[in-house]
């Protein structure tokens, strides 16, 4: 017979109490290999490009299709890797190549490579894939647009493991474009058999269902794509097989709970936590926070440069002389980042690199006076921006409202929901704006052409100066290295001079992961790629 | 007898198709107030869907068209009636899946997680509720009054994070807040979209552990915020009913004190706790999306609210439609309860 005491019964009473709050499932691999990863959106489109997919569903695709090429990666400031725009590597091909006058891409394929239904990999798939990219309905057609990739014509199948792009003009955005996930290679065998006569490329088949043959597989998917979990593709060729047997991507939509799972050891990654609890993670044991800047990220002040006031140069300049850059920077980016304000160079900068700090002068009593000069003592106005990002612009806007009150402008902070404010921007009715955004590709002109020229609505400041508008196409297609930073150093002291908008801070991307976790990669998504991910 | 009885069905089942027919107007004028609020209110949802910078006027033009917003807004209208004629409640850009195969699955997560949060609050209530009004002004009636005061001023947000805090980080003893399901666990087959009964009907005795560990904290979370009312109009109506003329003569006539309060107070008193309780079930339902976001729990409430960020029209106009049916249907149900406590009352 066997005596128990106290503390055993106790001790057995507590296993049981574990052993029934966890009910006993059948795990096929351990904690250890699995990732869970944490955010508060949902995968909604497994293929990326679908006009009703979330933005998160665009990063989350990278891990479940193959490109044909993708960036290299260098280590980052602050711990882990970040992206290297300058090395493109194969990824689904074997090797690429470029002809000398940069007009025609050729691809060969691995004959190694398979979809996860097993079948090979061939050049039809992939002249399909592009087709569709430039063809369908789908934001992968005015991606690709950006680097002169527009036509079916362009895209030859040379022979059976040969593909050939052909640009009607040398562009440097062109192979970029094809490392990113808007060009996914598609098994076309596969998709063209649930494709329908309404709908000719799949594209309500592939929202739900991945024709691919990345690093990972879709092995369950809620219907609400709140929950998806993923299996390592073990026949994956298109790099060294991940760390994690097995990746669970799930929507948890109120921060604080993705910060306590995390915290918990419950979860392993998440991207997207409050800047509240940024702290708490930090101090955290068993968690710790990655901080990397994003090369081409900016925090601004934007003005409407069509619109009075703001069309008057002067006044845009005076503003961008009384601003406090430095309690902005310590209190609505935490400190966090890299300055965007605290330029040194006169009339032409030292790179032609953008967004760089820029050499604004900070003098009260100036801007005051060139206020006045300029006709605008007493002027009112309102300062709009998107609740989504209150986190950083509600102290930002306040600082901003105390320092023009200084010199004679009284400002009238506008914190609009989502939808709404989308609206505005998109109608350009709003004369002051803070706004937060990136260019995906780090390249000046590629910035300029977004951001700061045309009348799309990521033209913020609606900048209308043609100079810029001349040099940008030329910029573009200009092979020659020094010849090119010639024109964004011009570029660059244009914006400075007029200053549509007033450059605050570059933000970082944030990633909070368990201790153990190793190999985080800040890519040009800055969403989760699990595929370089492993747990030491 | 059985002529009168099936006399009294078909009276009570008149009643009821009469109570449905003459909620039809009501019903379209909340589908039709919603429609237009729907528009009226700032915010271009084409815009908001296109967010891709390269994105331009042609794929803005794409979703306005899949969306059905490049007709006048009277068709508009017009189309949106004969869809839902034949019972399609439009397509939700947010999910990209048809609006009822999104509440057909989303409502019973909702249903359940409100009818267990009720179902504890009622437990708890009428009996403390009760208690109360037999001892009115003692320790236990003050210590009512102050539990109920801390439930309804907490916010339900508050109060959730709270027990998160407590029971999943700190003690550990909850699941972690992840939804209706362990991420492990295979869903049982759906049959009536309500976990812990799906799971029952398959056998599958770990799984309904798994979701009820799950349901405890977001009902206890409801629970909270609704024990107060529930409680004080227990009480109230308890203290009204004690005092009245037929409770002191049962008093007097020696009947057992239980048999006084729980057969003739209580049931009495019981009315205006029904009434509440309807309301109560149809409000928490709609207004239980603060819970749902804290623990993840796929709801239509959590649903309308994402929907109605993104201006997605077809999604809260279905979630507005929905919502006011099951009031119809809940206030019917009170009705009909009415007539089960006290006979005197007739649906007619």
């Amino acid at each position: 017979m066997t005596e128990f005491n106290r503390r055993q019964v106790l001790m057995a009473a507590a296993a049981a109490t574990a052993a029934a709050s966890l009910p006993k499932f059948a795990l096929a691999q351990s904690r250890e290999e699995t990732l869970r990863f944490v955010h508060g959106s949902v995968w909604t489109a497994l293929t990326a490009g679908d006009l009703t997919g979330s933005r998160a569903s665009l990063a989350l695709s990278c891990n479940v299709y193959d490109r044909l090429v993708r960036f290299g990666r260098k280590e980052a400031p602050g711990g882990g890797f970040e992206f290297d725009f300058d090395v493109i590597e194969p990824e689904l091909c074997e090797s690429f190549s470029i002809s000398d006058d940069g007009l025609v891409l050729t691809f060969t394929l691995d004959p190694a490579a398979k979809w996860h239904d097993g079948s090979p990999v061939t050049a039809e798939d992939v002249k399909w894939s592009l087709d569709r990219a430039v063809s369908a309905e789908t934001m992968s057609k005015s991606q690709l647009a950006s680097g002169s990739i527009t036509s079916p014509d362009q895209i030859a199948v040379v022979d059976e493991t040969t593909v050939t792009v052909t640009l009607p003009q040398a562009d440097r955005l062109a192979l970029p474009n094809l490392a990113m996930y808007l060009a996914p290679m598609i098994n076309s065998t596969l998709a063209k058999a649930n494709a329908t006569e309404a709908d000719p490329w799949a594209i309500e088949w592939l929202r739900t269902n991945a024709a691919a043959s990345g690093a990972y597989t879709v092995e369950r998917m809620s219907p609400d794509g709140a929950q998806v979990v993923l299996a390592r593709n073990e026949a994956w060729t298109g790099g060294p097989l991940p760390g994690f047997a097995r990746v669970i991507v799930q929507g948890v939509p109120e921060a604080s709970t993705r910060a306590t799972l995390l915290q918990k050891g419950d979860a392993d990654l998440c991207l997207d936590f409050s800047p509240t609890d940024l702290e708490v993670l930090e101090a955290a044991d068993g968690v710790k926070v990655i901080q990397t800047p994003q090369p081409s990220g900016f925090a601004a002040l934007v003005f409407n440069t069509q619109m009075a006031p703001f069309d008057d140069p002067k006044l845009r300049k005076a503003i961008s002389m009384a601003l406090p850059y430095e309690q902005i920077f310590e209190t609505a980016a935490n400190g966090q980042g890299l300055k965007l304000y605290d330029g040194t160079w006169e009339g032409e900068p030292e790179t032609g690199v953008f967004p760089q700090p820029m050499p604004y002068t900070v003098d009260i009593e100036a801007a005051k006076a060139m206020v006045e000069e300029a006709g605008h003592a007493g002027l009112t106005v309102p300062l709009y921006y998107t609740v989504g990002k209150a986190g950083d612009f509600d102290p930002a806007a306040a600082l901003i409202q105390e320092a023009l009150a200084k010199i004679g402008i009284t400002v009238e902070i506008q914190k609009t929901p989502d939808a709404q404010y989308a609206e505005i921007v998109t109608a350009k009715t709003a004369p002051m704006l803070l706004e937060r955004s990136l260019a995906l590709l780090p390249s000046p002109d590629y910035f300029f052409r977004i951001f700061l020229n045309g009348d799309s609505r990521w033209n913020f400041s609606s900048w209308a100066n043609p100079e810029v508008a001349e040099i940008l196409p030329v910029a573009r297609y200009e092979a020659d290295a020094a010849e090119y930073e010639k024109m964004t150093k011009k570029l660059v002291s244009l914006a400075f001079e007029e200053t549509p908008m007033v450059m605050l801070w570059k933000p970082t991307t944030k990633a909070a992961m368990a201790e153990g976790v190793t190999g985080y990669t800040m890519w040009y998504h800055f969403g989760p790629d699990f595929r370089t991910l492993d747990r030491a | 007898m059985s002529a009168a009885g099936s006399r009294g069905a078909l009276s009570a089942l008149k009643g009821v198709g009469g109570r449905l027919l003459s909620a039809l107007p009501a019903l379209f004028g909340v589908l039709a107030l919603t429609f237009i609020l729907m528009r009226v209110l700032p915010g271009d949802p084409a815009s908001f869907f296109v967010s891709s910078p390269t994105a331009g006027e042609a794929e803005l033009e794409i979703v306005r068209q899949r969306m059905g917003l490049d007709h006048p807004l009277p068709m508009q209208f017009l189309y949106y009636l004969r869809d839902l004629a034949t019972g399609d409640f439009g397509t939700a850009m947010t999910t990209g899946r048809p609006v009822v195969d999104d509440l057909v699955e989303r409502l019973p997560a909702s249903l359940e997680l409100t009818l267990a949060g009720l179902f504890l609050a009622v437990a708890i209530a009428v009996p403390a509720g009760v208690l109360a009004a037999l001892r009115p002004g003692s320790v236990f009636d003050h210590g009512v009054r102050v539990i109920c005061s801390a439930g309804v001023s907490l916010p339900t947000f508050v109060s959730g994070l709270l027990l998160i805090y407590i029971f999943y980080y700190w003690l550990g003893w909850a699941p972690d807040p992840t939804g209706r399901l362990d991420i492990f666990a295979f869903p049982p087959e759906t049959v009536t979209g309500f976990l812990l009964i799906d799971c029952l009907l398959a056998g599958d005795w770990d799984t309904w552990w798994s979701s009820l560990s799950r349901l405890v904290l977001p009902a206890c979370t409801m629970a909270l915020f609704t024990i107060a009312p529930l409680a004080r109009i227990t009480r109230g109506s308890m203290l009204a009913v004690l005092t009245s003329e037929f409770v002191r003569t049962a008093d007097a006539v020696g009947l057992p004190r239980w048999k006084v309060i729980v057969t003739y107070a209580l049931r009495n008193a019981l009315i205006p706790v029904v009434t509440v309780s309807g309301s109560i079930f149809s409000t928490m339902l709609g207004a239980n999306v603060l819970v749902e976001k804290v623990f993840s729990w796929p709801g239509v409430g959590r649903y309308a609210l994402d929907a109605l960020m993104a201006s997605d029209y077809a999604p809260v106009q279905g979630f507005v439609l929905l919502m006011a049916t099951i009031f119809v249907f809940v206030n019917l149900v009170v009705d009909l309860l009415y007539a089960v406590i006290d006979p005197r009352v007739s649906l007619s």
